[in-house]
């Protein structure tokens, strides 16, 4: 793997295995991967069902325990930390966009974005708040609650919560799964827009080609293993090379 | 359908355990109190038929009078007869080892009959059957160590001291005099003689065929007698404690009531959040075909099945209540028999299986009625919209009704004449004014959380601020959760208010009427030759002592009745209150009566009434004064001093007030005050102190069991509340793991659950203190009697706190199993 010396990369995998279950009934989700994830670049993470794609993404961002390998983000190997170090590390160090039920339904849309930075007890740093605020367009919207948000909305807020406490990196889990086409298309303008103006880094797991044709880099798992990757993908190469997956 | 009903409910066991958890409970109090009840009731039957089987007649007085002693020669003589005994009773005052008569009242002496007739149960030793011998209960006997062999002192009516031979110990089985006062027995001639005793309370009789012989002695007799068989008077006194154990049943069954309704208010909110969850899955069942009426019906069949199970399982915990209840009974030495076989009536399985039926499916109507309103097209609906709740005018309306009408009949209450209708038109006022409560508290909850969760709120940051957003959240569902404790906190701060004020108002009193430091009283009361005037004296000739006031009291009848009569104390500080007169004008014929007696005789002053009186005869009397009664001790009517001694001679002091000297400590001067009184067996001192104290520990033993009973009440609420909390958790699942996955650590996220529960009890206090407050202050205001309203904030402060308390505590399981669940998991079940 030459690329794991050539940049700095947010987040590493190495040797990284999933096993859920037990004997006969044992299911190996993650057999073994080793990826980085450069920093200031969107990565997607695609597959087919069953690829074991959401799984790698939970084992990246701490929410899942391992099986075997490692997992490093930034100088810190995560597995290995308890609960509590694991709860700090995502407060501090990680940003989410899931793809639904991401907002609170009891705070307003500023709450629900602040949010992460007061259960640290951190300010918000002003500037940045202004900024991603203008830039996803929910200036009028910040005193609604979410059942009063279009799902678009919605999600722009669950994007300015991840931004706001300059994460190490975002996981995004479907983002736009339950999105109509041109509110998608908003939410992953301003995916992209966050690492190239902001130098964020994002991993996104998506299924859907033209999501992640936002991306910097496509990698493909099959079987709980990483086959292929492709770089500045467009809709037309992610597909073809999922259709080559899949025969 | 059924198969649907039956298998979602096995696939939720615990929620199914929580929920008949609340009616378990209910249930079994109620099965309990009938299962204790009906069994002292078996008991009691046992025992009066076990001893008047003994007897084959009885001859008792109509009025409560003596049977007259040539009665018995006379029955004695009618053919049949082939026994005949009086039995007689009357206080007898034992002295114990310190020389002292035992007990704040005369032991009672009885005689007791012999051969055939014989109904004591003598447990060791031998009846009486010489004039020196004497026998005791073995309680008495235990707890002032005396045994068998033993000289025992017992006071004759003049206070003469006659030894005795303690020969044998009985049991007074289920007479609950004897047991108060504890008893001597004698051969019938000693206990005559002992008890002075003019004739026999009750008559005796053997002999073959008992029918006959009662129409015999009944001919003797005539009228004014009551001629029973053995047979009948077991029956009788076994239906007149019957009647007693119906009243104690009443009164647990109230508060099995209570805690059935509280039951009720757990069952509905439990219902109506799974009819909340399960929208997605009754919108299925509606799109793929159900009816309104199955989905009804699923709801209805899955209460039915909890009902039958709960209700089962109280009548099991209703058996052990009651037999736990009468083995503690038993071990208090209550005087009732709890030795019978636990007793299970077809009735007792009826009510509590029918009350615990009707009242969960009464419960789940509501709900499962809201269920069919579930649209198929909700099943498609990706995220469930979260209930919005607006005070609705229909609400305000019924709410405004329910309190203005609670509040006006509060009003007639508390500003009508004192007595019991004032209080029932006070409890229908409480009763209305907390459906108005029931109907309004959705609309309070938002504001109520804002005061109970200010301080969270600052003091815990996002958990603090999470955890009162989100027991706001569902205002209906809040409300019917901290309504359930409010019922249990409302009666405990009107109990723990109306006992303060009690407490205080007594007090009060009792420095008007004890305004000493010491008093000496006849253990025998007004009917006893009270206290010579030598031990006045002597009390006079003490130097630590200072001042020194008899009082005299008799019986005697005024108007015609028997009233307590005394003389007026010379020291103006232990006067009464005169409320109308004046004690100035309290000169020889005249007299001074207390003002309820006057009120209820519509006397007033400068009537003439006739006062009966030992040395002088019939006497008219002028009424010059009323006086307050209750600052006296027992006194209803008050001569002048010199007129007393005219009409009753000198009966002895009934209580001598003594005062310490001053600067004298009061335990010196006690000790003075006892070695004066030290010589007279029957006289008591106490002091003032030590009267508070007595009444303290009895409002603080009315307090307890008061508790004890709400208890329940408040258990029942507090599974009201964990079910609450953990379907909100099952709903909140994804919201957990989403401010986990943010960064809320495992602590922080019980302690936001724990939080939320706490405003929740707080919120379900501070209504309950509110309206116990003013129903305890509106219940003391309908009493006839004169009462310093106090609110014990010691108290309330300790009920709000427990309050909180019982939320947390029934927020740890749910709480617990929040923050196991895995984050991963709970993101995929989207």
């Amino acid at each position: 793997m030459t690329i794991l010396t050539e940049v700095q990369h947010a987040v590493v995998a190495t040797g990284l295995t999933k096993v859920y279950g037990q004997g006969d009934a044992a299911v190996h989700a993650l057999r073994g991967i080793d990826v980085g994830f450069a920093t200031g670049a969107f990565t997607a993470i695609m597959g087919p069902s069953g690829s074991g794609k959401s799984t790698l993404m939970h084992c990246l961002a701490g929410l899942d325990s391992v099986t075997g390998g490692t997992v490093t983000i930034g100088n810190t190997e995560i597995t290995g930390l308890s609960d509590k170090q694991l709860t700090l590390l995502r407060r501090d160090r990680i940003g989410f966009v899931f793809q639904a039920f991401n907002l609170l339904p009891t705070l307003t849309a500023e709450q629900n974005i602040r949010l992460p930075l007061d259960i640290a007890g951190r300010q918000a740093d002003q500037v940045l708040l202004d900024r991603v605020i203008e830039t996803l367009g929910l200036g009028d919207r910040l005193g609604h609650r979410p059942s009063q948000l279009s799902g678009g909305q919605q999600q722009r807020v669950a994007v300015a919560r991840a931004l706001i406490s300059k994460p190490q990196v975002i996981f995004a889990d479907e983002p736009t799964g339950n999105l109509d086409s041109r509110s998608g298309a908003e939410v992953l303008s301003f995916l992209r827009r966050s690492v190239r103006e902001l130098g964020q880094t994002i991993v996104m797991v998506t299924h859907d080609p033209g999501a992640a044709s936002y991306a910097d880099r496509v990698i493909f798992l099959r079987d709980g293993l990483l086959v292929t990757e492709v770089t500045s993908p467009t809709p037309q190469t992610v597909l073809d090379t999922l259709l080559k997956l899949e025969a | 359908m059924l198969r649907t009903t039956l298998a979602g409910l096995l696939a939720h066991k615990l929620r199914l355990l929580l929920t008949s958890l609340a009616i378990t409970l209910g249930v079994g109090f109620i099965g309990g109190t009938f299962v204790l009840t009906d069994t002292i009731e078996v008991g009691f039957q046992q025992k009066f038929t076990a001893d008047a089987e003994k007897v084959d007649v009885a001859v008792r007085s109509k009025e409560d009078d003596e049977i007259p002693a040539e009665l018995l020669a006379k029955i004695r003589a009618v053919p049949g007869v082939t026994d005949a005994q009086g039995l007689l009773g009357g206080p007898a005052p034992l002295l114990g080892r310190n020389g002292k008569a035992v007990g704040n009242v005369p032991t009672t002496g009885i005689s007791i009959a012999t051969g055939t007739l014989a109904r004591t149960t003598v447990t060791s030793g031998v009846g009486p059957t010489r004039p020196t011998d004497a026998i005791l209960d073995e309680n008495t006997a235990k707890t002032r160590q005396f045994a068998i062999g033993d000289t025992i002192t017992v006071l004759d009516p003049e206070g003469g001291k006659h030894d005795f031979t303690l020969v044998g110990l009985f049991d007074v089985g289920v007479d609950q005099w004897l047991a108060y006062t504890g008893a001597v027995g004698f051969t019938a001639e000693t206990a005559q003689r002992m008890t002075a005793a003019k004739g026999y309370r009750e008559i005796n009789i053997a002999g073959p065929n008992p029918e006959s012989l009662r129409d015999a002695v009944a001919a003797l007799t005539g009228p004014g007698y009551r001629v029973q068989t053995g047979t009948e008077l077991a029956d009788e006194l076994a239906r007149a404690s019957n009647i007693e154990a119906g009243y104690f049943r009443l009164f647990l069954l109230i508060f099995g009531l209570i805690a059935m309704f509280v039951a009720a208010l757990v069952i509905y909110n439990t219902f109506n959040i799974l009819v909340a969850q399960r929208t997605r899955e009754m919108a299925l069942l509606r799109c793929i075909g159900a009816t309104r009426t199955q989905v009804f019906g699923s709801i209805v069949i899955e209460s039915v099945v909890v009902a039958v199970l709960s209700s089962a399982l109280g009548l099991v915990v209703g058996l052990g209540l009651g037999a736990g209840a009468l083995a503690v009974l038993g071990q208090l030495g209550a005087p009732m028999p709890t030795d019978a076989p636990i007793s299970l009536k077809p009735l007792t399985i009826v009510v509590s299986l029918l009350v615990g039926m009707v009242v969960t499916v009464g419960a789940a109507l509501f709900p499962a009625r809201a269920a069919t309103r579930v649209p198929p097209v909700a099943a498609l609906r990706s995220q469930l919209e979260e209930p919005t709740f607006r005070a609705g005018l229909v609400r305000m309306i019924f709410a405004g009704l329910f309190l203005l009408a609670g509040a006006a009949v509060t009003a007639i209450g508390v500003t009508m004449e004192n007595g019991d209708t004032a209080l029932v038109a006070v409890v229908a006022g409480g009763a209305v004014t907390f459906l108005g409560v029931l109907v309004v508290s959705p609309v309070l909850m938002r504001p109520l959380a804002a005061v109970a969760g200010w301080l969270p709120r600052r003091l815990f940051g996002v958990p603090g601020r999470l955890a009162v957003d989100n027991s706001q959240r569902n205002p209906k569902r809040a409300a019917t959760t901290t309504v359930a404790l409010t019922i249990g906190v409302t009666l405990m701060t009107l109990i723990s208010v109306v006992t303060s004020t009690t407490r205080e108002s007594v007090q009060a009193q009792l420095d008007k009427q004890f305004p000493v430091d010491f008093i000496v009283t006849d253990q025998r009361g007004p009917e006893g030759s009270g206290l010579p005037s030598a031990l006045a004296a002597a009390l006079r000739q003490s130097p630590e002592l200072g001042t020194v006031i008899e009082t005299q009291l008799t019986t005697a009848k005024l108007n015609g009745q028997e009233r307590v009569v005394m003389n007026l104390p010379s020291g103006p500080e232990t006067r009464p209150t005169v409320t109308e007169g004046s004690f100035d004008a309290l000169t020889p014929g005249t007299i001074a009566v207390g003002k309820q007696l006057a009120s209820a005789k519509k006397l007033k002053l400068g009537d003439t009434v006739p006062l009966a009186t030992t040395e002088a005869g019939t006497v008219n009397v002028r009424l010059t004064a009323l006086f307050d009664e209750e600052d006296v001790d027992q006194a209803q009517a008050i001569l002048p001093e010199a007129d007393f001694k005219r009409y009753f001679g000198s009966p002895g002091a009934a209580a001598v007030y003594v005062s310490a000297k001053h600067g004298v400590a009061t335990d010196v001067a006690r000790r003075a005050v006892e070695a004066v009184a030290l010589p007279y067996p029957t006289a008591q001192v106490a002091s003032a102190a030590e009267i508070r104290g007595e009444f303290d520990e009895a409002l603080d033993m009315v307090l307890m069991i008061f508790g004890g009973l709400l208890g329940l009440a408040v258990l029942i609420s507090i599974l009201g509340i964990a079910n609450t909390l953990s379907l909100s958790v099952h709903e909140r699942t994804h919201e957990s793991a989403l401010v986990r996955a943010l960064g809320l650590t495992r602590g922080q996220l019980r302690g936001m659950l724990s939080l939320e529960a706490l405003v929740l009890g707080l919120i379900g206090a501070l209504i309950g203190v509110v309206l116990g407050t003013v129903f305890g202050w509106a219940a003391m205001k309908s009493m006839p009697i004169e009462t310093t309203f106090t609110v014990p904030a010691g108290q309330i402060l300790l009920l709000i706190a427990l309050s909180g308390l019982a939320g947390v505590l029934a927020a740890t399981l749910p709480a617990r199993r929040a923050a196991r669940a895995s984050i991963v998991d709970a993101l995929a079940a989207a």
